[in-house]
């Protein structure tokens, strides 16, 4: 039992990065039905701009770590307006590769910099400092970026749901022309979620990165997993991601504990197909109907 | 037209014998100035750490053999592929260094599961090929003439440590934590020899990773839960890294067994103070040990590429894949031939190198190293607890 709820602590910790990367996944998704392959990337190289911050430039953690959101955020924004909207006459699926190829770039340029050797990220909460309920271990660290992840997302639904620029968001995602008809000036609002996408891969990578480890690759595994999370709990559905990072985390690390390490991926995304098969929408994602 | 038909007679056979007497004269990848020689090693992707370490290692010290005029009046050029750690890739560059860049020789090759896919097609291309990062799998592998390996046996390194931990640290449960290929399966196969060889020791359970899994809390409570007093390590150095900080996170201390792969003073950095009393083992002399030739060499390979600074251990890996080729250069003379080379490659006896020792080749032995020694991590640095242990060769 003891070994069960240790199972699970793991794997909510986990789930929690994962519906972080696939919060930011999901955001541009919904307005732009671009998905973000360098997502990860960007969230990668915002650790690294915080590390060296932190650590070259010995600035305070908090500063460092919100110029580098800044940057991420400012990188997004340059992204739409000097890649993506040169090719806005592209398909959606030339947009894509784009996305991909800035992907590569971005892993490239890390390697370039920063080397391939793996780093510790300096981080203010302990990783050995832990927390006893009953048997049950929650490391200081653990705890903190859960509850980070957390707020995060909390502020992330309340800006999308309950202010202005977030009813403009959805109006431009929903409608493109009769959101520009109302007068929503949807240039800015794309560039803003481009921003606000990238500002929440920089938090996924730089929460990431005390956990994993400081490498280029480090957003490989939370990408890919961040991505099936997206899917998993409906692409449009900003809860469903954070319904889905959750699920996934902790069937893999249930059945990772109980069955079998070697299938844990396999089994998670059998799940995923399941879930499809049944709600083609993912979990909490919305049916989609076309009116013909 | 009488006339024409002779000369092109013979115009076409001097066309057809010049290809064939240039042949003759100069090997594949040697010119009468330079010898080209070719690695594939991961530069990108989860595993870069080894192959930037490992291959910088190689290119900055044929570069400090090339300061030195290199050899026989011949330079030294590396041609480096970036393979991430994938087979294929590995496959595909190793054809691209034969076939298209033409080199003398292929030396390294990261990854036992690459040096698998891509070892029938170098053997067949009869390309030398100078310690690929594994050992196992050539017992019983024929066609090896032009294969020459420094690489220690992950099968012998699992049995001393698993029996020196059941002699010395009394060991009575071990587990391991591997990477599920072939690398990490070698090293558990080894273990499980080595318990069936040690009085007293029980094999209590093992827990897999991929190699690009970023969490491994589950596999801590799972050797937790083994009952283990000892967990071996047959992983990278991220993966070792994690794993250790997740059981320490846990409350669980073992003692910790570390396979050689992990023996890179950067573990104390990522693993901190819970890397400290890790027992490994060494196949060359390890930095800061008291071997003044091997610190004089990594300095060496910093002055010319400080980079190497943050890899040491891997740096000078690196020049133990490549140095008993640059001395087989030496003793092949000028009119240099690859099978001089075998020839001089096999005349090797006990040889030491600036970081290699004790390398022995001859022509039924290509298996160039059988010795390792226990080391143990203390206070950030490696320290020697056992003389060299030696195992059977098998090939």
């Amino acid at each position: 039992m003891v070994d069960l709820v240790q199972y699970a602590v793991g794997g909510l910790a986990a789930g929690t990065l994962y519906g972080l990367v696939a919060l930011g996944i999901v955001l541009l998704y919904r307005s732009s039905r671009v998905l973000n392959f360098a997502h990860g990337d960007l969230g990668a190289l915002a650790a690294f701009v915080a590390f060296t911050f932190l650590v070259r430039l010995e600035w305070p953690f908090l500063p460092a770590v919100a110029s580098s959101l800044v940057a991420a955020a400012a990188l997004g924004v340059a992204f739409y307006f000097f890649v993506l909207r040169p090719a806005r006459e592209a398909t959606l699926l030339g947009r894509i590769v784009v996305t991909l190829g800035l992907a590569l770039a971005v892993n490239g340029a890390i390697t370039l910099v920063w080397g391939a050797d793996t780093k510790v990220f300096p981080f203010p909460l302990s990783d050995v400092r832990v927390y006893r309920i009953g048997s049950v271990v929650v490391s200081q660290m653990s705890l903190g970026l859960t509850a980070v992840g957390l707020l995060l997302m909390a502020l992330l639904y309340l800006l999308v749901q309950r202010t202005k620029i977030g009813l403009a968001m959805r109006a431009v995602s929903q409608d493109l022309v009769a959101a520009q008809a109302l007068g929503i000036p949807s240039r800015r609002i794309f560039a803003l979620t481009w921003g606000l996408a990238g500002a929440l891969g920089a938090a996924a990578g730089i929460l990431t990165a005390p956990v994993t480890l400081l490498t280029p690759f480090m957003m490989l595994d939370p990408f890919i997993k961040g991505f099936a999370a997206a899917v998993l709990g409906g692409m449009d559905s900003m809860p469903g991601a954070v319904v889905g990072g959750w699920v996934l985390g902790l069937a893999e690390s249930l059945f990772a504990g109980f069955v079998s390490f070697k299938f844990k991926t396999t089994f998670a995304f059998l799940i995923i197909i399941l879930t499809l098969m049944l709600r083609p929408e993912g979990l909490l994602g919305r049916e989609y109907h076309r009116r013909v | 037209m009488r006339r024409v038909r002779p000369l092109g007679m013979v115009l076409l056979l001097v066309g057809l014998l010049i290809p064939a007497m240039l042949g003759e004269a100069q090997e594949r990848g040697i010119t009468p100035t330079e010898i080209v020689i070719g690695s594939t090693v991961p530069l990108s992707g989860p595993v870069s750490y080894w192959g930037s370490g490992v291959g910088g290692g190689i290119d900055a010290y044929l570069k400090w053999i090339n300061e030195q005029g290199g050899v026989h009046g011949r330079r030294f050029r590396v041609v480096l592929r970036d393979d991430s750690y994938f087979p294929p890739r590995a496959v595909l560059n190793a054809r691209e260094l034969v076939e298209r860049e033409g080199v003398f020789a292929i030396v390294g090759m990261i990854g036992t599961a690459n040096t698998f896919a891509a070892r029938d097609y170098i053997i067949e291309s009869k390309a030398l090929w100078i310690t690929p990062t594994s050992n196992d799998i050539w017992a019983g592998f024929r066609n090896r003439k032009y294969l020459f390996v420094t690489w220690p046996s992950y099968l012998h390194e699992g049995r001393i440590l698993t029996q020196y931990a059941a002699e010395k640290l009394s060991t009575k449960k071990i587990a391991v934590f591997y990477q599920n290929d072939e690398y990490g399966l070698g090293l558990l196969r080894g273990v499980k020899y080595g318990v069936g060889t040690a009085k007293g020791v029980k094999f209590v359970g093992q827990a897999s990773y991929e190699v690009t899994d970023a969490d491994v809390s589950a596999q801590a409570v799972k050797l937790r839960a083994s009952g283990a007093d000892t967990v071996f390590l047959a992983a990278t150095p991220t993966a070792g890294a994690l794993i250790v900080r997740e059981m320490a996170k846990l409350g669980f201390r073992p003692t910790l067994l570390a396979t050689f792969t992990l023996g890179d003073p950067i573990m104390f950095r990522l693993a901190g103070e819970a890397w400290n009393d890790v027992y490994s083992t060494a196949y060359f002399p390890l930095p800061g040990t008291g071997d003044a030739k091997v610190d004089q060499m990594l300095a060496t390979l910093i002055r010319i590429n400080p980079a190497l600074r943050g890899s040491p251990y891997n740096a000078l890996a690196g020049v133990t894949f490549i140095e008993p080729l640059v001395e087989a250069f030496r003793r092949a003379g000028r009119d240099v031939t690859k099978e001089k080379v075998v020839a001089a490659l096999e005349t090797l006896r006990n040889w030491d190198g600036e970081v290699s020792r004790s390398v022995t080749f001859g022509p039924e032995r290509h298996q160039g190293l059988n010795r390792l020694r226990v080391v143990k991590a203390s206070n950030g640095q490696y320290v020697n607890i056992t003389d060299w242990i030696t195992y059977p060769t098998q090939y």
